[in-house]
């Protein structure tokens, strides 16, 4: 049995009713004995009371200091119904701050609790005294050591620190250093920071997307109309400037990569006049046609990739 | 007797007259064929060209050879610090007998034949000669001995030199306006025609290399009918019309257009200018630029192409930035080239 019961039953006496509602109060400890100077005192105190009853927090001894050598460190409240009965349960850590001389008897002051009920009548409450107990300190050490030439013999060594294992740590810092790196590089690609503000959009793989699903409009000359202008769109983004027929060999000269696909180029502007300009929709589209229009779109998205951009 | 023929035909021909007034012009004018083209541009769009650049650059002699190749009557007058505009209409002067005599001046003493009237150094003038001068490129009409004078054909060309600040006067607004094209003219970029012109003795004697010439390549009395055949049979999709006003309005308010130059608060840019006179000039250029092209379409590229000679001078900024517009208004009008899609 580890806890031993240091006082059992002190009961008071309580006029008129309140005497049944206090039932019982119980303060455990381990030991009454051995503690000293820092030592943790662990208190349990079980208090029964009459069913409907519970403890008002606000007379709860508050954590901080007793006494001059006594600090109440925690204390928590645990509370259980039973049938007839509910039990309160103190758990209150102490701490001693007594640096004894001598083996000694120290009393530890007792205090009172509100418990109450909440009935039809109204609330009732009743007081609940824990009863002061008492614990046996020693010293550490004698009283008048035996002399020693360098007084730091006097004193311990300091305890040694447990080594702790960096492993864990480091590999978990390499792991989040290497998810920031990844951020970084994906917010530096988002912004077009550093190498990434060469990078274009993927103009001509955008154009291609929108071409999809042109061919099969009601109405072919405004989807012809559409696809040539998706086509300009690409050409301005990817030369930065607007890019009309006459640039053709400007923009051949500034993007070598869409070399390849020259010809088609220059057919698209000549459809491209015809149609907007020289409002010839239906031949534009005899000689350049829609699948055209797509195929070089094609051409030109996989110039683009090829070329990194 | 007069074969009927087709309108088209009549305008290819016309088209290779054109060609070859450029070609005549440029055996004179070396290194200049942008400036050339221009001119002939203007000439069929029967527009007024000032000529500005530097001096000795062939201002005067570029103006001479067309004034010749064109045919016609020629008249030309220098401008003067004490010049009036009754100098330009009448010649009062003793005659013989002693008596005061009145006599047509430069610009009437051809009459309504006048095709070319040449004015040198025209920044040299006072204001009320560039006044004198509003009406007769506006409306082709003068009036003077009670009688009012039309010149159906006329054509103004003018120059000034960028050079000199002193005793000149800038031209009015108006008058300025007037103008279809402000050409700045450089010397030849080309190191041949640099050569050419500075070792050929051809080049040396300005009046036998414009004696030299073809005169009359062009029936300057036809030009005004196929000007005007020209702006009629050339086309203007809608796209181009959309093109166009979206070009103004981002000339106008470059702020709202989302342009961008460094330095420059885009908002307090553009005072004023940009005139609808100026953009309908614009469309006129344009369409004989794409007849020169053999195109029956405005196509963007016309606009574009005689946008800064026809437009830039329109142009007025603020204040703060007007010392600057030989480099603002030429970068503003590339980025408006930049930013209004086509179609």
């Amino acid at each position: 049995m580890r806890r031993l019961i240091l006082l059992l039953f002190a009961l008071f006496a309580l006029t008129g009713p309140a005497w049944a509602q206090v039932r019982s109060v119980e303060v455990r400890a381990p030991r009454p004995f051995g503690y000293f100077v820092g030592d943790l005192v662990r208190v349990q105190v079980d208090i029964k009371v009459d069913p409907g009853f519970s403890v008002q927090a606000a007379s709860l001894p508050q954590p901080g200091s007793v006494t001059y050598w006594l600090e109440l460190r925690s204390i928590t409240v645990d509370e259980t119904r039973q049938a007839d009965t509910a039990r309160i349960r103190l758990n209150l850590v102490y701490q001693s701050f007594y640096a004894a001389l001598d083996a000694r008897a120290l009393e530890i002051p007792g205090f009172a609790l509100t418990v109450a009920s909440n009935g039809q009548s109204g609330i009732t409450t009743a007081k609940a005294q824990v009863p002061a107990w008492s614990i046996n300190v020693s010293p550490l050490r004698e009283v008048q050591p035996p002399p020693r030439e360098d007084p730091l013999e006097y004193m311990r060594p300091d305890g040694r620190a447990p080594l702790l294992d960096p492993e864990p740590q480091l590999k978990w810092a390499a792991l989040f250093a290497g998810l920031a790196l990844l951020a970084l590089i994906l917010l530096a690609r988002d912004r077009a920071w550093g190498p990434f503000g060469k990078r274009r959009g993927r103009a001509f793989a955008a154009v291609q997307r929108s071409l999809r699903g042109l061919g099969r409009r009601p109405d072919q000359d405004i989807a012809y109309r559409e696809a040539l202008i998706a086509l300009h769109r690409g050409l301005d983004e990817t030369d930065g400037r607007r890019v009309l027929a006459d640039d053709l060999p400007a923009f051949l000269a500034r993007h070598p990569a869409y070399r390849v696909e020259e010809n088609g180029l220059a057919c698209f502007f000549h459809a491209s006049r015809l149609t907007f300009f020289g409002r010839e929709t239906a031949a534009a589209r005899s000689q350049w046609s829609l699948a055209e229009v797509e195929a070089t779109a094609g051409k030109l998205a996989a110039a683009e990739r090829m070329a990194g951009g | 007797m007069n074969t009927i023929r087709h309108g088209d035909a009549m305008l290819t021909d016309w088209r290779d007259s054109a060609t070859r007034f450029q070609n005549e012009v440029g055996k004179v004018v070396v290194g200049q064929e942008r400036a050339v083209r221009l001119v002939t541009i203007a000439i069929f769009a029967r527009g007024h060209v000032l000529l500005e650049g530097d001096v000795g650059v062939g201002k005067t002699t570029l103006l001479r050879a067309v004034a010749r190749a064109l045919g016609g009557a020629y008249e030309r007058v220098e401008g003067t610090v004490d010049m009036m505009p009754s100098d330009l209409i009448y010649h009062t002067y003793l005659a013989d007998n002693g008596r005061p005599r009145v006599e047509p001046g430069p610009v009437l003493r051809r009459a309504e034949d006048l095709s070319v009237f040449f004015f040198n150094e025209i920044n040299r003038a006072r204001p009320q000669v560039h006044s004198l001068l509003l009406r007769l490129m506006a409306e082709r009409s003068l009036t003077a001995f009670n009688r009012e004078y039309r010149f159906p054909d006329l054509q103004v060309f003018a120059d000034r030199n960028r050079v000199e600040r002193e005793e000149t006067f800038e031209l009015p607004a108006a008058a300025r306006d007037r103008f279809l094209m402000e050409i700045g003219m450089e010397a030849p970029r080309d190191a041949q025609a640099r050569r050419d012109l500075v070792f050929d003795p051809r080049f040396h004697d300005t009046d036998a290399l414009i004696n030299g010439l073809q005169q009359g390549v062009i029936d300057h009395a036809a030009v005004t009918g196929i000007a005007g055949a020209i702006q009629h049979t050339i086309q203007a999709s809608p796209e181009i019309e959309a093109y166009v006003v979206a070009l103004w309005e981002a000339l106008v308010r470059p702020a709202e257009a989302g342009i961008r130059i460094s330095g420059i608060d885009m908002a307090a840019l553009i005072k004023g200018g940009v005139s609808p006179r100026g953009l309908a000039f614009l469309v006129r250029a344009a369409r004989v630029r794409a007849w020169l092209d053999g195109r029956e379409f405005l196509v963007p590229e016309d606009i574009r192409d005689v946008f800064p000679e026809v437009m830039a001078h329109r142009v007025f900024l603020e204040p703060v930035y007007e010392m600057r517009r030989e480099t603002i208004v030429p970068g503003l009008i590339r980025a408006v080239f930049e930013m209004v899609p086509a179609p």
